[in-house]
C-alpha cells in the first residue's frame, strides 16, 4: 500500500448530543479517487466540509503527507492543497475569467500566467466561449464546470466534491460528470460525495460509505464491476451506464 | 413675507457666486467629505469583524452601536464639548470651535450608521462567499475584501446613508464648531442664523443646496443598487 496522502485520524462532530460524524482511521490514497456515499442527512457533507476546514468539530485530526494536522486550525500549506467545491458553487459576481483567475491570483502568479492558465481551464471545461460573461448569469451546469475549472487551475493535490452532479438536467449532468472523470484520471485525489451511480462506476473508483456517523472504505474493484457487467450485457467501454449503485460488487477494506 | 421674492432673491444668490454663501457650501462639503474619509475604512472593519467573527464582548458592541444609531446629534456634541472643552480631557489639544472638532464630531455620528449597515450586509450575504475564498486559498484580509466586494451595494448604501446624515446633522456642529463665520459655519447651522435673524433668502438658497447634495447622494445610491441588482 502506498504511503496515504491524507489519513484521517478522528473526527468527531455533535450537534447537542447527537453525533452526527464519529470517523476514525481512514487513509485516501494519492492518486485515488473515493465516492462517499450515504443517505440524506448522513453527514457527507459535514465530512468534507470539516477536512476542508469549513466547519467547526469537537475533534478533527489527521495526518497530511507525513504531518499531523488539525483541520480545524486549516495551516496555510494544507489549505492551499485542498480545494473544496459546493454543491451548488458559489461564483463570485465578477467575469467567469475573473472567478477561474481568484485562486491563481491569491498565490501571487503573474497577469500573463494567469492568464495562461485560465485560458487553458476553460479549454478544459469547454467554456472558453464565456470567458468575459458575467458569472452570475450563468446556468445551473456552466456554473458547476467553472467551479470544477477554477479548481482545477490550481492543481491542488486533494478535491473534496460535493454532490457535483445534483440537480443538473441531462446535458449539463453528462458533461460535469467528463470533468470529474478527468480529475480522477489525473494525478489529484478525490472524494466525490454522490449518489450518482456514475460517479461509483468510474474506473478505479473507491467507495467510501458513510452511515451512522462511521464511514467504511470499500475497494469496488474494476474486476468486479466488470464481471458484473459482463453477466449483464455491458461492455467495458459503457462503464457506468445504467449501473445502478447496489449492482457494483463492492468489498469492505480494513481501514488499518 | 413674499415668498416668491425671497426664493426668486435666494436664487440670485446662489448663481451670483455670493463668497459668503459658497464658503459656508465649502465648509460644510469639507467637513463632511473628511469625516467620511476618516470614518468608513475603520467604521467597515469593524462592522465586518463583529459580522464574521465571535469575540467576547461581540454582543455588548454590538447592542451600544445600535444605541449610539439614534443618539441624538446634540448629545454627540454635548459629550464631545465637555471633552474638548478646556477643562475636559482633551482641552489641551484646543480642538473646540475648530473644522477639526466638527469633524470628529461627524466620525463620531457616521460610525454607528456605518457599522450598522455593514454589519447586516455581511450578516446578510451567502456564507458561500466567504467559504469559497477560503478554499481557493485567500487571506484573512484578502476574504474580507472579496466579501466586501460582493457585498459592495450595502457598504455603499452604508456611505451615502451615514453622508446624508453628517451633512445635514446640525447639533453637534452647532456645540462644538460654534458658528463661526468662514471657519465652522456650514449649511445646517447657517440655516439656523439666517432664519433667526428673519433673512430668508439665504437660507432658502442653502436649504436648496443641502436639499440637492442628499437628492443626488440618493440618486446615485438608487442608481448603483439598480445595477447591482440585475441578474
Amino acid at each position: 500500500m502506498r504511503q496515504p496522502l491524507l489519513q484521517v485520524e478522528r473526527i468527531l462532530k455533535q450537534f447537542g448530543a447527537r453525533t452526527v460524524l464519529d470517523v476514525e482511521s481512514i487513509a485516501l490514497e494519492g492518486g485515488c479517487s473515493y465516492a462517499l456515499t450515504g443517505d440524506n442527512g448522513a453527514g457527507k457533507t459535514t465530512f468534507l466540509r470539516v477536512i476542508a476546514g469549513l466547519e467547526p468539530a469537537q475533534e478533527a485530526r489527521g495526518v497530511y503527507q507525513g504531518r499531523p494536522i488539525d483541520f480545524r486550525s486549516c495551516p496555510d500549506g494544507f489549505r492551499r492543497e485542498v480545494i473544496y467545491v459546493h454543491q451548488h458553487p458559489y461564483l463570485f459576481h465578477r467575469s467567469v475569467r475573473d472567478n477561474i483567475a481568484y485562486g491563481l491570483e491569491v498565490r501571487g502568479i503573474s497577469r500573463k500566467e494567469r492568464m495562461l492558465l485560465v485560458n487553458d481551464a476553460l479549454n478544459w471545461a469547454r467554456l472558453g466561449h464565456l470567458l468575459d460573461s458575467p458569472a452570475q448569469r450563468l446556468s445551473a451546469g456552466e456554473k458547476q464546470r467553472v467551479a470544477l475549472a477554477r479548481a482545477r487551475v490550481l492543481r491542488p493535490r486533494l478535491f473534496l466534491l460535493d454532490e457535483p452532479t445534483a440537480n443538473l438536467d441531462a446535458e449539463a449532468r453528462m458533461q460535469t460528470l467528463e470533468l470529474v472523470r478527468d480529475l480522477c484520471d489525473a494525478d489529484g485525489t478525490a472524494v466525490i460525495a454522490c449518489h450518482d451511480p456514475e460517479v461509483l462506476a468510474l474506473p478505479g473508483i473507491r467507495r467510501l460509505h458513510l452511515a451512522d456517523g462511521r464511514i467504511t472504505l470499500y475497494d469496488g474493484s474494476a474486476d468486479a464491476t466488470d464481471a458484473l457487467r459482463a453477466r449483464s450485457g455491458h461492455r467495458s467501454s459503457e462503464r457506468g451506464k445504467g449501473v445502478l449503485l447496489d449492482q457494483i460488487l463492492w468489498r469492505p477494506v480494513a481501514n488499518d | 413675507m413674499d415668498w416668491l421674492s425671497t426664493t426668486e432673491q435666494s436664487f440670485v444668490l446662489l448663481f451670483s457666486g455670493d463668497a459668503e454663501l459658497w464658503s459656508i457650501i465649502a465648509v460644510s462639503l469639507k467637513v463632511s467629505l473628511v469625516a467620511m474619509l476618516l470614518a468608513t475604512p475603520p467604521a467597515v472593519a469593524l462592522g465586518y469583524t463583529l459580522a464574521t467573527s465571535s469575540f467576547r464582548g461581540r454582543s455588548l458592541v454590538i447592542w451600544l452601536n445600535q444605541g449610539l444609531l439614534a443618539a441624538p446629534t446634540v448629545v454627540i456634541g454635548l459629550l464631545l464639548y465637555l471633552l474638548l472643552s478646556r477643562h475636559g480631557i482633551f482641552g489641551s489639544l484646543h480642538l473646540l470651535f475648530t473644522r477639526d472638532a466638527m469633524v470628529l464630531g461627524q466620525i463620531a455620528i457616521a460610525t454607528p450608521v456605518l457599522v450598522a449597515f455593514t454589519l447586516s450586509a455581511v450578516q446578510g450575504s451567502d456564507p458561500r462567499v466567504r467559504e469559497t475564498a477560503i478554499s481557493l486559498g485567500a487571506t484573512p484580509a484578502r476574504t474580507a475584501w472579496t466579501m466586501l466586494s460582493e457585498v459592495r451595494f450595502g457598504v455603499m448604501a452604508a456611505v451615502f446613508t451615514a453622508f446624508g446624515r453628517v451633512v445635514s446633522e446640525i447639533g453637534c456642529s452647532l456645540m462644538i464648531g460654534g458658528n463661526i463665520a468662514g471657519l465652522t459655519r456650514n449649511i445646517p447651522t447657517a440655516i439656523a442664523l439666517q432664519t433667526s435673524r428673519g433673512e430668508f433668502a439665504e437660507g432658502i438658497a442653502l436649504g436648496f443646496v443641502l436639499l440637492s447634495v442628499a437628492l443626488a447622494v440618493n440618486l446615485m445610491l438608487t442608481f448603483f443598487q439598480g445595477h447591482g441588482g440585475l441578474r
